[in-house]
This record gives structure tokens, C-alpha cells and sequence, in this order.
């Protein structure tokens, strides 16, 4: 590749992830304290896990990724062969089936992966049917392509990472020139069939492709005290989380001084939950200045999506943008009670191997698509 | 190259502006959570930690300079239960009987306590130490021992205002236990009870303990010993004069360190609230008095730095001096007639001091006033200290100037009269008091150092040292001959100062005795201030009720310093240069106190032998001639009759004083038993009656006036 094209990298965009991977390794130095023997465990592992992140997206950066298209249907196979295989073999974690042992390596989360290589196959899909997608019966194909590897995510069942899919879709079919009426007209029909199928389960006892406990996460968010425990069930992570973040202020309480987090009342605090440890221990200082850099990051990636060469760059990184978008909002949202429970980890910041990897091959190919780019003329 | 169409770009951009209307939404929420529900989930983020089981620190123990202690903590064990453990052991039938046993307690009521359904439990707080070494052999499950300390102060009442109180939760609540809380207080540790996902502790868990921190040691700049004298000699004028409060303080001029400071009514930190609450209100600095004469030192300095006078001025005192319309006059009207400055320093001449004060003029007289430190707390390292009021410089008339040269007018505390004193003593420079020396670490190690403050420099070393000289005259030859010491040379100025009514205007029978003086006169090693609030009876003079104190305090002090005495034969010291001669005075049927001070009034000591409080007999006999200094033996008696009864008849008392009365009543051979002070109104028995020798007389006094 050109050396020379990588001063049109952007730097506002890199700056920013920096900044971000730095708050994750500090919150996860704090949030390990109480975990296990060794406080920096998971410190020491996230560092690795950035250090072969770092490496895979410099391996895709300079890899020219309007190529890519021609391995479309390979990536496409590839995701829904391990989505399948993740349900036969995969073990389980906290009632979900989304991890693969292989010998000794460290158990990998295909779904993780899979939504990078699905942003690159649904890329191209779109990219053929430019133009073509003005009617329903237009842009139903493009529902069913993604319809099949969103139901074995749901099958496992890994409700938040499925959505994701549903935000991917969604918005790149918007920027691929779908009709806008048709989209919301979707959009209304899958939240009126979400509420019938509820309605449905709750009332008449209809089968449903998720747990219960999963169903009082998805509603429990609005009146977490209001889930038959007093607040000691299901709402409990929306409170402890409330708490934590609440009573931060404007400073927060200090670096390893968050009691919500020491004393370990609030779960899972290393990974979805860390964005509450920020809001407890560095207050609305670091919380803001968290949710400012990933505002950064996403409108340059946007900004980078704008000015790709070509429809297919513009896709790829309108994709990753609306993953990232939708793992912020998400992550961000059920920690401030405003999205229901769903645990999909804050993108650079939760601590997870899978999940730093597939966003460092993201990160590789928006920088793919930012250095190929149309130079700015005017 | 392809570019992206128009219609493309249009979406990207909605998606942009949809992307920023998602952060602005989190932000807000964000804000929202924290800043206008804070407080709420701080509160409840509170009650998620009241489930630990807490740890008290050990306060720091308090040491006079010498390392005595003067506050420590003692501690002693708790038991409290974690009632799921108890449940689950599944034993706590059995554990309760045990605890039962151990406790002395009864065995359902503690059954019910370790089972309640909460996360922790105290079983019994601050037991005996057999009584926790028992539960811990016992080993039983869910139960557990926790150390607990509270305060203890070895010595009692003494140095009571200093080190303060601390409550029941171990924080320091008065005293430098409450100024220096922060460093003395330590860091209170817990117990963590894990708690899974749904707030149940998980009875297996271990628990995270948290070692508390304990307190730093303070040392004081306090010493033990100077402490000691200074309260008791405090005492036993407060006690003999029926006083309202009183206050002592002896201070290193050098250093401005506080060596004691006592006020009164006291009490015993130990228990203290079996006292009134105003007892533990420390007079010293926490109230402010019209100082009186004491507050000439102070405008005798200013004028002699200003050179307005030197110590041979020439004044004259007609007896009073007109300012404006008002007229000062000296104490009982005396006329002083010429005078040096000197002598109207010795002989409080309150008509020579308004002199000197006009021709100060108001500027000269504030700027020196606030360089003195007047009208502002000194910095003592005490909560609650008083900043005195001072007539503000803006409304002051000439009629305020002229008051406030000889003490009035102003109101000022014993802390701040004592650090003005204190920098004449020490060649002019004005240092802050101060209490506490070092903070040191449980190994000895210094935290923290206090050193020595010079606030300013109020007037030259010289003016400081001229001033020392006359102010020791007027101890040899003045108004504070009770602060004579032989052993040293002692200077300093008597006080007396009429209380103001809270109605406003002059109370006619309250007076505020007090002295301030320092020794030895030449080097001064400490400053002392005794003040007496209200003292019942006559002399109410601060010469009669604070100087003698002043005297025994300094006296002691200084010995214990080893601060070397003076030679027999001192040339400075007028009083006694050879063998004087003085008449017995007729003490018989005097009060105690009254027979004392007459005593020592000509220059001799008594030695009181007996019990009661009416003298009963003198050696040697009234109107002997005796040496100078010489002993007095006055015997005390409880009314008993003397032998022969002679049958005399009682005499009209009526309008008599208490001296006349008793010189009348002993040429009987009667008793007097005197009730209050002035002139006699009412007797029994009435006069004609006929008794026996050796009865006893009820005379009532009062004031005149009245």
C-alpha cells in the first residue's frame, strides 16, 4: 500500500480511541481491585488484547478493502457456520450459549466476530441492489439475508447482540437509499409485533424464543423496584447502577473509592458495567468526557463514511458506525436506566478478548476506507 | 473513482445529525443522574454501606511537653452476629446458649437478636476481657469480635478545657480533640460482609476487612506540673471567693507556648455529662471582660514607644479630670498630686493614664490597639475563642479614648491580654499562643512540627524593656505588692474592672479581679494572667484576689524550672532592705479569709491551725511588735466556750463595718458569726441582751448604698 496516503489518516478519530482505550484500562484497574488476587489481572490480559487488536487492524488497514467484496459469500458462510456451531458446541455463560473452546486457546465469542464480517458481506449485498430498493419486495431480501444470522444469535439466546444486527441493517439499508417510508414502516411493524408476540406470551403463555428472566430484564429498566423482589431481583443491576453513577457527582469519589464498586454491589463491574464505575469514581467529568470521545469517533467515522471512494467503503464504515452507535447507546443507556439490561460490553473500554479484537478489525477498516478516500478538494 | 451520489450523502448526513441527537440524549441523562439526583442515590449508595460492620480507629493519645499522658483511648472488644451465618450453621439454639453463658444474658433474647433477619448484628457492645477471650475460644459460627475504643482521660479534671471531650461515636467534640480531630481522630476501618446479587450476604463469604487508621499523638506545649499548681491555686481562690468563673494562663514569652491554661467551674471529661453543660465553657478565651487597669500596660507601652513619656514624666493628679462633659475620676477619688509616670503606673492612677491616652490621640491609640492584637482571636489552637469587642474606631469620641487608656470601654479575652503581655515581656515582639508542640506517629516519629510564630513586632525592644522595669515597680511599690515574691522579681499590674450589667451601665457589686505579670522581671521565663469573674466579699481587688494567685502560681512555676533565685540581698528590691518592724494587727473573730489578707496586708504570714472558719486566737497577741515577714499563728475554733462565763451585754452593732464589729465582739469575748460584706444592718441577738461570754453574735452585713 501507499505509505504516503496514511497522512490522510484521521487524526481526530485515532486521538480519540486512544483516549478512550486509556479511561478503559484505568477503570479496569480499578474495577479488578476486588476481584480477584493479582489487581491487575485484568489489566495485564486487556493489555494483550489491545496489543493483537492493534496488530489486526494495522494487518486491514493496509489491506485495500474494496478487494474484499470478492470474499463476500465466503464471510457470509463463515458467520452463520460458526453462529451454528457456537449453538452445538458453544458453552455456556450466564445462560447464553456464545462461547467456543478450542483446546487451549482462550474460548472466543463468534458472535463478536461475526458482526464485522456481516457488515462486510451485507456491504456488497447492498452495493449490487443500489437503486433497487425502493419497495418492500425490494428490500425484503435484504431482511431475510440478515434475518438468518440474527435468529441463531437469538437462539442462543443473546438478545443485545441480536439488536445490534437489527441497528446494523437498518442503518445501512437507510444509507444505501432504501425508501425511507418502507423503513419506518418495518420499524412500526417490528416494535407492534415485538409488543403483540409480549402481550401474547404474558397473557396466553406463547412460546418465546427467550427466557423469562431475560423478558423481566427487557421491562424491569423502567420501575427496577417494581420486580417482585424490592429491587433485590431483577432490577437490582439498573439500581446498583444508578446508585453508583449517582453518586459520583461532579469529581466522583476517587479512583478505587467507589464504594458501589469496591464493595462489589454492583455486578459485573469490569465489564458491562464499567461505564458505571466511571460515573462513580470520576463523576460527570469522566462520564461526560466518555460519551464526548465516542461522539468524536463515531462522526468521524461517519465523516469518513462520507467521503469513501466508493458505495461499498461508505457501507462498510456506515456499518461499523452503527454498531458502535448502538453498543454505546446501549451500554450507556441501561447503566443511566434508560435501556433495558441486554449486557453487550462498551466498545474499547469493557474488558472482554472477543470483543476488543472484532473492534480493532473495525477500527482497521474504517482507517481502510479513511486513507483510500476522496481527497477533500473543497 | 465512483462517488458517492448525491442522494447518498444527503443520508449520511441525517445519520450524522441522528448520531448526534443519541449523545446529547445520553449526555443530558447523564447530567440528569448525577447532579439532580445526587443526592437522593448518595443517600441510598449510603445505606449499601451501613451493612458493614464498622471499626472504630484509636484516637491519638495526648502528652504534655514531658510525655505524660494526659488522653488516651482505651479499647474493648464487641460481639456482633451476621444472622445469615447463624442461620445457615444451622445451630443457633445452640449458639445462643452459649453466648448466654458467656454473656450472663438471657438466652431467647439473644437467640432472637442473631437470627433477626438483617445483615448485622451487635450482641453486646464493650465487654470484659475474659468475657471475649471465652467467645473467641468458642469459635462459634456467625459470631464475631470487633474492638471498640472510647476515650479516657487518667488524670480527670485536669487540663479539662484543653483537651475537650469526645463522644460517644469516638470523634472529638471540644478541646484540641475537636481542632485537631482530622490528624487525632485516624480513619474508622469495616468489615465488608459480601453481598451477592441480590443483597444477601453469602454466608460462607469471607470478610474483607479494612484495618482503621489509627489517630496521630498530639504533645502539648502544656506541662503537667505548671498545669497542676496553676489549678489549684485557681481553685482555691475560686473556691474561697464563691467566684463566678475564673481563669489562669502562664505562657513562655520567648515561644508564645502555652505551659498551662485553666479555667473555672471545671469538669471531669471522663464523665461529663453528670455536669452542667456551662462548665465546660473555657472563661480564658472563649469570654471577653472589661480588663481594668491591666489593659494600662498596654497604653503605657504605646506612649513610651511613641515618646510621649518617659518614666520620669512629670503628671499631677488632682483626685479627677474633666473630658468633655464627663468627669474621670481615680479610685476612691484619691488625689495622687505629682507624680512621675512611673508612680502612676504603680499607683494606677487613672487620672495620669487618661492624660497620657489623649495625648496619644485616637489614631495612634487604634493602630496600637489592633498591632496588640486586640479585637481579633489570637490563633490559640482552640475552637470557639472570643474576638472581644472594641469600640469601632469610627464612632470612638474622645470620652472613649480617654476610658479605653485605663481599661474600659473595650472588652478583650484573657488569651489576647495574655500574648499583648507576653510581648512586652518579650522585647516587644508579640508571638502566637499556641497548645501544641509536635504530632507524632505511634513510633515517635514527627508528623508535624509547630514551631514558634512571631506575629509582629508591637513596640522596640527598648520601650519593651523600660516598660519591664516599671511595671516590676509596681509590684515592689504599687497597687501588686501580693505578687511580691522573695525569691524573685516579678512585674506585672493589677486589675479590677466593675462588670457591666446586661441592662447596660456599670453593675455596682460585680468586679472582675485580675493580674497579669511576669518573672523573673529582668528575663522573663513566663507570663501569667489569673482573672477572677465576680469574687464574693471584700477586698474584691484584683491586688487582693488575683495577685496572691498570681504569686503562688509563679512562685511554684519558676522553682520547678529551676529558674535561679534571685540573692538574698538585692539592691532592686526596696521592700526589705533591712529588718522592719511591724505591729501584730488584731485578727481574733475575723472570717479566715479576712484575717489572712489583713495579715498579709502588714507584711507577715499566717500559719492556720484548727478547723472552722472564724479565728479564734492569735500569736503573738495584737499591737506586738514583730519582725517584718514573720509568722502569725491564728488558731481556728468550732464555738467552744473558753472556761469562766462572764455574763456581758450585747452592744449596738448597727452601721458598723466587719472590722469594727469583730474588735468590738472580741473585747467581749463574743463570736461573730458574719454573714455577707459592708456595713452591719441586723444582729441577733438584738443589743441590751444579756449572754455569756463566749456566745455567738449573728451579724448581717451590706452593702452601702443600697
Amino acid at each position: 500500500m501507499n505509505l504516503k496516503r496514511l497522512k490522510f489518516i484521521d487524526k481526530p478519530f485515532l486521538i480519540s480511541l486512544i483516549v478512550i482505550l486509556g479511561f478503559g484500562l484505568v477503570a479496569l484497574t480499578s474495577a479488578s481491585q476486588g476481584i480477584s488476587g493479582d489487581p491487575y489481572y485484568y489489566v495485564k490480559k486487556q493489555a494483550v488484547f489491545v496489543f493483537l487488536g492493534l496488530v489486526g487492524a494495522i494487518l486491514v488497514l493496509s489491506y485495500d478493502y474494496s478487494h474484499l467484496r470478492r470474499y463476500s459469500i465466503l464471510f457470509y458462510g463463515i458467520s452463520v457456520f460458526l453462529l451454528i456451531a457456537v449453538l452445538v458446541i458453544g458453552e455456556e455463560q450466564r445462560g447464553t450459549t456464545g462461547w467456543i473452546s478450542l483446546g487451549p486457546l482462550p474460548a472466543i465469542q463468534p458472535a463478536e466476530f461475526t458482526k464485522i464480517m456481516l457488515a462486510i458481506a451485507f456491504a456488497d449485498f447492498l452495493n449490487k441492489r443500489k437503486g433497487m430498493l425502493n419497495t418492500l419486495g425490494e428490500i425484503l431480501p435484504c431482511l431475510v439475508y440478515m434475518g438468518v444470522p440474527f435468529m441463531l444469535i437469538l437462539m442462543q439466546p443473546d438478545l443485545g447482540t441480536a439488536l445490534v444486527y437489527i441497528a446494523i441493517t437498518i442503518v445501512m439499508l437507510f444509507v444505501a437509499g432504501a425508501n425511507p417510508r418502507v423503513l419506518g414502516g418495518l420499524l412500526a411493524f417490528g416494535a407492534g409485533a415485538t409488543a403483540l408476540m409480549l402481550f401474547l406470551h404474558f397473557q396466553l403463555g406463547m412460546w418465546l424464543p427467550l427466557e423469562d428472566y431475560q423478558l423481566q430484564r427487557l421491562t424491569v429498566f423502567l420501575n427496577p423496584y417494581e420486580d417482585g423482589q424490592g429491587g433485590r431481583g431483577a432490577g437490582w443491576n439498573t439500581i446498583q447502577s444508578l446508585i453508583a453513577i449517582g453518586s459520583g457527582g461532579l469529581t466522583g469519589q476517587g479512583l478505587f473509592n467507589g464504594t458501589q464498586v469496591q464493595l462489589n454491589f454492583l455486578p459485573e463491574h469490569h465489564t458491562d458495567f464499567i461505564y458505571a464505575l466511571i460515573g462513580e469514581e470520576m463523576g460527570f467529568v469522566g462520564a461526560a468526557a466518555v460519551v464526548l470521545l465516542y461522539g468524536i469517533l463515531l462522526l468521524r467515522t461517519i465523516n469518513v463514511s462520507f467521503h469513501a471512494k466508493d458505495l461499498f467503503g461508505t457501507l462498510i464504515t456506515v456499518g461499523v458506525a452503527a454498531m458502535w452507535l448502538f453498543h454505546v447507546f446501549e451500554n450507556i443507556g441501561m447503566s443511566i436506566g434508560i435501556m433495558p439490561i441486554t449486557g453487550i460490553p462498551l466498545p474499547f473500554i469493557s474488558y472482554g478478548g472477543s470483543s476488543m479484537l472484532a473492534n480493532f478489525l473495525a477500527v482497521g477498516l474504517v482507517l481502510s476506507v479513511n486513507v483510500r478516500g476522496r481527497k477533500i478538494v473543497f | 473513482m465512483q462517488t458517492t451520489n448525491l442522494q447518498v450523502r444527503k443520508r449520511i448526513a441525517t445519520l450524522f445529525f441522528l448520531f448526534t441527537i443519541v449523545f446529547l440524549l445520553l449526555g443530558t441523562r447523564i447530567f440528569w443522574v448525577q447532579f439532580v439526583r445526587g443526592a437522593e442515590l448518595s443517600e441510598k449508595a449510603l445505606q449499601n454501606r451501613m451493612r458493614d460492620i464498622p471499626v472504630e480507629a484509636k484516637r491519638g493519645i495526648i502528652y504534655d511537653r514531658n510525655g505524660q499522658e494526659l488522653a488516651i483511648s482505651i479499647s474493648a472488644d464487641s460481639v456482633y452476629a451476621i444472622p445469615a451465618e447463624v442461620v445457615s450453621s444451622e445451630e443457633a439454639r445452640a449458639i445462643a446458649a452459649k453466648l448466654a453463658a458467656i454473656l450472663d444474658g438471657d438466652e431467647n433474647n439473644l437467640y432472637d437478636r442473631i437470627t433477626r433477619n438483617s445483615s448485622f448484628e451487635w450482641v453486646k457492645r464493650q465487654i470484659q476481657p475474659e468475657q471475649a477471650q471465652q467467645i473467641k475460644e468458642a469459635d462459634l459460627p456467625g459470631i464475631g469480635l470487633t474492638e471498640e475504643s472510647r476515650r479516657f482521660y487518667p488524670k480527670n479534671t485536669l487540663a479539662s478545657h484543653i483537651l475537650g471531650i469526645s463522644g460517644v461515636d469516638n470523634t472529638g467534640l471540644e478541646g484540641v480533640d475537636f481542632y485537631y480531630n482530622d490528624l487525632v481522630g485516624g480513619t474508622k476501618g469495616r468489615i465488608v460482609v459480601e453481598h451477592d446479587a441480590a443483597n444477601r450476604p453469602i454466608p460462607e463469604a469471607t470478610h474483607k476487612y479494612i484495618p482503621p487508621v489509627d489517630g496521630a499523638n498530639l504533645v502539648l506545649t502544656i506541662d503537667e506540673t505548671i498545669q497542676y499548681i496553676t489549678e489549684r491555686e485557681l481553685d482555691k481562690v475560686f473556691k474561697e471567693r464563691q467566684a463566678k468563673s475564673a481563669a489562669a494562663i502562664v505562657m513562655d514569652p520567648d515561644t508564645g507556648e502555652i505551659l498551662a491554661l485553666t479555667s473555672r467551674p471545671t469538669y471531669d471529661p471522663n464523665n461529663y455529662q453528670e455536669y452542667p453543660a456551662q462548665n465546660r465553657r473555657n472563661y480564658a478565651i472563649n469570654d471577653a471582660f472589661e480588663p481594668g487597669s491591666t489593659m494600662k500596660i498596654a497604653t503605657a507601652a504605646m506612649a513610651m514607644e511613641e515618646k510621649i513619656v518617659g518614666p520620669f514624666s512629670q503628671f499631677y493628679c488632682p483626685g479627677h479630670i474633666k473630658v468633655g462633659k464627663e468627669t474621670i475620676r481615680c479610685s476612691g477619688g484619691t488625689a495622687h498630686g505629682n507624680q512621675t509616670f512611673a508612680e502612676i503606673v504603680e499607683k494606677s492612677c487613672n487620672v495620669g493614664f487618661v492624660q497620657v491616652g489623649l495625648d496619644l490621640g485616637l489614631e495612634k491609640y487604634y493602630k496600637y490597639l489592633h498591632a496588640f492584637g486586640f479585637g481579633k482571636t489570637t490563633g490559640i489552637d482552640l475552637p470557639g475563642e472570643a474576638e472581644g469587642i472594641i469600640v469601632p474606631e469610627s464612632r470612638a469620641m474622645q470620652i472613649d479614648l480617654a476610658t479605653m487608656s485605663f481599661g474600659q470601654a473595650n472588652a478583650v479575652t484573657a488569651m489576647q491580654l495574655m500574648a499583648a503581655v507576653g510581648a512586652v515581656a518579650n522585647e516587644g515582639q508579640l508571638m502566637q499562643p499556641h497548645l501544641v508542640q509536635q504530632v507524632i506517629d505511634k513510633d515517635g516519629q514527627v508528623i508535624k512540627k509547630y514551631e514558634p510564630k512571631t506575629v509582629r513586632q508591637v513596640v522596640s525592644a527598648d520601650t519593651a524593656r523600660e516598660l519591664c522595669s516599671i511595671l516590676e515597680g509596681e509590684v515592689t511599690n504599687g497597687t501588686g505588692k501580693n505578687a511580691y515574691m522573695p525569691g524573685y522579681r516579678a512585674a506585672g499590674k493589677t486589675g479590677t474592672a466593675q462588670k457591666i450589667a446586661p441592662t447596660g451601665g456599670y453593675m455596682a457589686n460585680e468586679y472582675v479581679a485580675s493580674f497579669i505579670g511576669f518573672a523573673p522581671a529582668d528575663d522573663p521565663r513566663l507570663v501569667c494572667i489569673v482573672v477572677v469573674d465576680a469574687p464574693q466579699g471584700y477586698p474584691y481587688y484584683g491586688g487582693w484576689v488575683a495577685a496572691p494567685v498570681f504569686k503562688a502560681i509563679m512562685e511554684d512555676s519558676l522553682r520547678y524550672l529551676d529558674v535561679p533565685q534571685r540573692e538574698e540581698i538585692d539592691s532592686t528590691s526596696p521592700p526589705t532592705p533591712e529588718k522592719v518592724q511591724v505591729l501584730v494587727p488584731d485578727v481574733v473573730n475575723l472570717p479566715l479569709a479576712e484575717a489572712l489578707s489583713t495579715i498579709k496586708e502588714r507584711g507577715l504570714s499566717a500559719k492556720v491551725t484548727g478547723e472552722g472558719n472564724i479565728v479564734w486566737q492569735q500569736t503573738p497577741k495584737a499591737k506586738t511588735k514583730i519582725d517584718l515577714n514573720s509568722e502569725v499563728i491564728i488558731y481556728l475554733s468550732p464555738f467552744e466556750q473558753n472556761g469562766e462565763n462572764t455574763e456581758v451585754t450585747i452592744p449596738d452593732l448597727q452601721g458598723k463595718s466587719m472590722k469594727e464589729v469583730a474588735k468590738i465582739l472580741a473585747d467581749l469575748g463574743l463570736h461573730l458569726l458574719p454573714e455577707g460584706f459592708g456595713l452591719a444592718y441586723e444582729q441577733t441577738p438584738a443589743a441590751g441582751k444579756v449572754v455569756t461570754s463566749g456566745s455567738n453574735i449573728r451579724v448581717k452585713f451590706q452593702p452601702v448604698g443600697e
